[in-house]
């Protein structure tokens, strides 16, 4: 089975400063796979030189086995759920928001009914009354788990997540852990929470830009 | 009719005058002497230089010197914008002139061929003031689309990438910014049509009405720009902004900040 996700020897130098220093490693469909280091290590980096945000100096990046491209990029970015640790919401209401991936082509035939959007909150603690707020007033916990509902909803396969049970109680991060038991998704993520990280079957490690450890649990 | 001339000894009354606003000024404690001497120094003398310049061009009427003059008009125009919207030059130069001498040129040509119909088409006394104000008019409008577009998407840039991420294009994703910079740059021309002659004179008419001409020809001359300035400004705007997304990103829709001065 092909990884879906590859770095060979990336390197990223910008505005004069490496950013990441060769990094190489795969990950396959499934798994779970979370970035650790000190802050400005190159956690982050790693999440959006995947999704063409930062310019690859040398090295390659692939995605499904793709070469990452201007051609390619937009497929990847299709194809992964990207949750930072403040997301944008980008619309009015809360029902604007999840809505607004169908708006643009790539997605449009995929309009969600009602109903899931009822049980996509339900899956992650959240009311169905949310729907009608005001997406400015909700907290930095309820959106995290909006954006997160917007690429199941999308059902994306392969999340790419930030932080992303920095802002939540224990009841919510479980609702978050119980979606990401699921074998199919595959997960990268940046976390510092110990909880977070005994669930990842696999921890990079990285200092100052370069990939210094990387362990594997059997059973996460 | 003809206008009443003013005099030099007249035209020195019209400086003293500018001692008013200016010691008022000083009194309240503002200190913009320098500021208000370049001005009017610089008015006088791009003014006297503008009308030596215009004297040669209407006494020739020669199609090419006209073509030269409202060319050197867009060049200088195309600088001004760009500076003033805070973009480098040297980058987005080629877009914007292609913007705006599209739109000038259509709606001049429009306006003097299909509408005033004059015996040359290339007659000075035409094109040379009609391009000129249109001109002025869309390069405020082009101005204000650029600057509006870049900023709002540099504030918004989480947002901006938020759509990118969710699988927009480049387009769909500085869409929301695209429409509300060109609402902006048309939005003065559209309130200025709303209110005119009820606010305000315009200019043009105040000074055909002047120069002697029935108030009737003057407000069809009126009209007649109004239409033309909104028209060229909107074109303009919409060339500029769509023509300078392929320059302003990489190609993976990351915006090229290098390339957009602070506001």
């Amino acid at each position: 089975m092909p990884p879906i996700i590859r770095f060979d020897q990336v390197l990223v130098i910008a505005h004069e400063k490496t950013i990441l220093s060769d990094i190489s490693f795969t990950l396959f469909s499934g798994e779970k796979a979370v970035l650790c280091g000190k802050s400005g290590s190159g956690k982050s980096s790693v999440l959006r030189t995947l999704l063409g945000l930062h310019a690859v100096t040398s090295g390659t990046v692939y995605f499904q086995e793709v070469p990452l491209t201007p051609a390619s990029v937009q497929n990847i970015r299709s194809c992964t759920a990207y949750i930072g640790q403040e997301p944008v919401l980008g619309a009015e209401s809360v029902r604007d928001a999840l809505l607004l991936p169908f708006q643009f082509k790539a997605h449009r035939e995929q309009q969600p009914t009602q109903q899931q959007l009822i049980d996509v909150l339900q899956r992650l603690q959240l009311p169905a009354d949310i729907l009608k707020q005001d997406s400015s007033r909700i907290s930095g916990g309820e959106k995290q788990r909006i954006a997160l509902a917007r690429g199941l909803l999308l059902e994306k396969k392969v999340y790419l997540l930030d932080e992303v049970t920095s802002a939540l109680d224990a009841d919510s991060k479980q609702a978050v852990f119980d979606v990401f038991s699921d074998p199919d998704l595959t997960v990268l993520s940046v976390a510092h929470d110990s909880e977070w990280l005994e669930r990842c079957a696999i921890i990079f490690e990285l200092e100052a830009g370069r990939l210094t450890q990387v362990k594997r649990h059997e059973h996460p | 009719m003809n206008t009443l001339d003013i005099a030099l000894p007249q035209m020195v009354l019209l400086y003293v005058l500018c001692l008013l606003p200016w010691l008022l000024l000083w009194l309240i404690g503002l200190r913009l002497s320098r500021d208000i001497g370049i001005s009017i120094l610089r008015m006088s003398i791009q003014l006297l230089l503008v009308g030596i310049y215009l004297k040669m061009l209407f006494d020739l009427n020669n199609p090419w010197l006209n073509g030269l003059w409202i060319l050197i008009m867009l060049l200088v125009a195309d600088v001004s914008i760009l500076r003033r919207a805070g973009l480098k030059v040297r980058y987005f130069a080629l877009a914007t002139f292609t913007a705006i001498a599209s739109s000038i040129l259509f709606s001049t040509a429009y306006l003097v061929i299909l509408v005033i119909q004059p015996t040359h088409y290339y007659d000075a006394r035409y094109i040379v003031p009609l391009a000129g104000m249109i001109l002025g008019n869309c390069l405020q409008g082009n101005v204000i689309a650029l600057e509006r577009f870049y900023s709002s998407l540099r504030k918004n840039e989480n947002e901006y990438t938020t759509f990118l991420m969710l699988g927009a294009t480049r387009w769909e994703a500085v869409r929301p910014y695209f429409r509300d910079a060109i609402k902006a740059a048309i939005n003065p021309t559209i309130a200025s049509m709303a209110t005119m002659g009820v606010v305000s004179l315009p200019g043009m008419m105040t000074g055909q009405i002047l120069g002697g001409s029935e108030p009737w020809l003057a407000v069809k001359y009126q009209i007649a720009i109004m239409i033309c300035i909104f028209t060229s400004t909107t074109i303009a705007c919409i060339i500029n902004l769509k023509l300078s997304l392929n320059i302003a990103f990489n190609p993976f829709d990351v915006l090229k900040n290098k390339l957009i001065e602070k506001h």
